[in-house]
């Protein structure tokens, strides 16, 4: 098999006396689509945080493509510091507060990093942002501010920013959880269509049927590791784990 | 009312206009700067108990008392007569415009902190998370946002520099203020003279409000309603 897109092994992180992650292992390749589900606290969203280095994991290692990073009791070195920056210009990350930056347009958002990053040609920038919030449906919003946005637009311009830097993988950081209910739907629709893509993606998320029907793979995350994984089929319909069944069964029963 | 005495007197003031806008506008500049230092040192604890005590001293005492310090109390060591800073320090304009930008910078600092703190992680997350480095996140997210933030309370403080620089007058300089207690001791006509100079801080003064507003519309039209 070719280098996984993303591989993280051995994943720790406490905060303080709580320890949030608890060895975790896991390898993403080209074309993945895995949605992470547990309790509140279970440390997915933890998890995904330390991929870029949001939160810098205790120990472990994490990889993506060639790029490697093994911090050391929690401290990154220069040389790291550099590694965690090519990182996170290879992934794009969607928060569930979505991020935008309020002071920019729409289309001031989505070129900002192809420019200022990635040092890419402004006409080049602009011409394909245009194209990417037109995926995304808000062709018509390009000069809106972020404020004048409902939240399910701004997760999709959000997203539209986070392709624009062609990253080799996504992440998603429960992206519907701030949403009104009537808002969900857009934002999963554009997910759904980038994983028919074959875009690699990482998706923390609370919406199951979602997961269930849309990702290639399911992780279930419980006290900070990951207590069941396999094919969504197998881990929504006939999961191994105790604890697994009990909190899918649940999550099924209440949105019945 | 003797219309001719008044605008003798009014266009007399107004020679002194650019040693006053040249004050405010430099105190301005400098004090800025040191304030983005001092907030920029607030990073580390040492830092940040070094500024807090700088701006607990300098808004902590008159800046009257500041500018005589500097202009009268330096001259007192003799380290300081012999020291290659002397040229400057022996001048009148220079202790002014020091004492005015060391103060300016002390109120400065708190407005900037004020803007920082108000700045949304979310948005300095997502510019960590696109790959940009220290530098460019306070320099195209943080920064660009802490000032819009605190302008409305910036332009205070401009108007505010604006009316004390008619301080350094008391260490001899001609601004408009300098200029108007000269004419004063020589007519005795002392309402005419000052409500004369008073006239002038007040159409800078406002001025300065409209800039603010204009400069605030311009840098954040999605806080007012308006489409770009």
């Amino acid at each position: 098999m070719s280098i996984p897109a993303i591989a993280v092994t051995g994943l720790h992180k406490s905060f303080g006396a709580n320890a949030v992650l608890r060895g975790i292992d896991l390898k993403a390749q080209d074309g993945d689509v895995i949605s992470l589900i547990g309790a509140s606290g279970s440390g997915k969203s933890t998890f995904l945080r330390c991929i870029p280095m949001l939160e810098v994991p205790d120990s472990g290692i994490v990889a993506v493509g060639e790029h490697v990073i093994e911090p050391r009791s929690g401290i990154l070195t220069r040389r790291d510091k550099i590694t965690a920056r090519t990182i996170r210009s290879e992934l794009g990350f969607v928060f569930q507060s979505f991020n935008l930056w309020p002071h920019r347009t729409v289309l001031e958002n989505v070129i900002e990093a192809p420019i200022h990053v990635q040092g890419r040609p402004r006409a080049e920038c602009v011409e394909e942002a245009e194209a990417l919030l037109d995926k995304v449906g808000l062709s018509d919003k390009r000069d809106a501010w972020p404020v004048h946005l409902s939240g399910g637009q701004q997760q999709r311009v959000a997203i539209a920013r986070a392709l624009a830097q062609h990253p080799r993988a996504l992440l998603f950081d429960e992206p519907t959880s701030a949403l009104d209910p009537e808002l969900v739907g857009e934002v999963l629709k554009v997910i759904r269509s980038l994983a028919e893509e074959g875009r690699t993606m990482l998706i923390v998320t609370h919406e199951m049927g979602f997961a269930r029907e849309v990702s290639s793979r399911t992780v279930f995350l419980h006290q900070g590791r990951i207590e069941e994984d396999g094919h969504p089929d197998q881990v929504f319909g006939n999961p191994v784990s105790d604890r697994c069944r009990a909190f899918v069964s649940g999550h099924f029963q209440r949105n019945r | 009312m003797d219309t001719e005495f008044l605008s003798g007197i009014f266009l007399k003031l107004l020679t002194g206009l650019p040693l006053t806008l040249n004050l405010t506008a430099l105190s301005l500049l400098f004090g800025g700067l040191l304030a983005l230092v001092l907030n920029l040192m607030r990073a580390s604890r040492v830092g940040n108990a070094l500024a807090s005590t700088y701006v607990f001293v300098f808004r902590g005492t008159p800046l009257l008392i500041q500018i005589f310090m500097i202009y009268y109390g330096l001259a007192s060591f003799d380290a300081v007569r012999s020291g290659f800073l002397w040229p400057f320090l022996r001048e009148p304009y220079w202790c002014g415009l020091l004492a005015l930008a060391l103060n300016d910078a002390a109120y400065t600092s708190e407005i900037l902190r004020g803007g920082l703190r108000a700045v949304p992680q979310g948005a300095v997350e997502a510019g960590r998370v696109s790959g940009m480095g220290r530098t460019l996140v306070l320099r195209r997210i943080v920064l660009p946002l802490a000032i819009r933030q605190a302008l409305p309370a910036y332009s205070n403080e401009v108007i505010s520099m604006l009316k004390a620089t008619a301080l350094v007058s008391t260490i001899t300089l001609l601004d408009v203020t300098g200029l108007a207690r000269a004419e004063v001791s020589a007519t005795y006509r002392a309402v005419e003279i000052f409500l004369c100079a008073a006239v002038i801080y007040l159409a800078l003064s406002l001025l300065v409000t409209r800039g603010a507003g204009w400069l605030e519309r311009r840098l954040s039209p999605y806080k007012f309603g308006v489409s770009a």
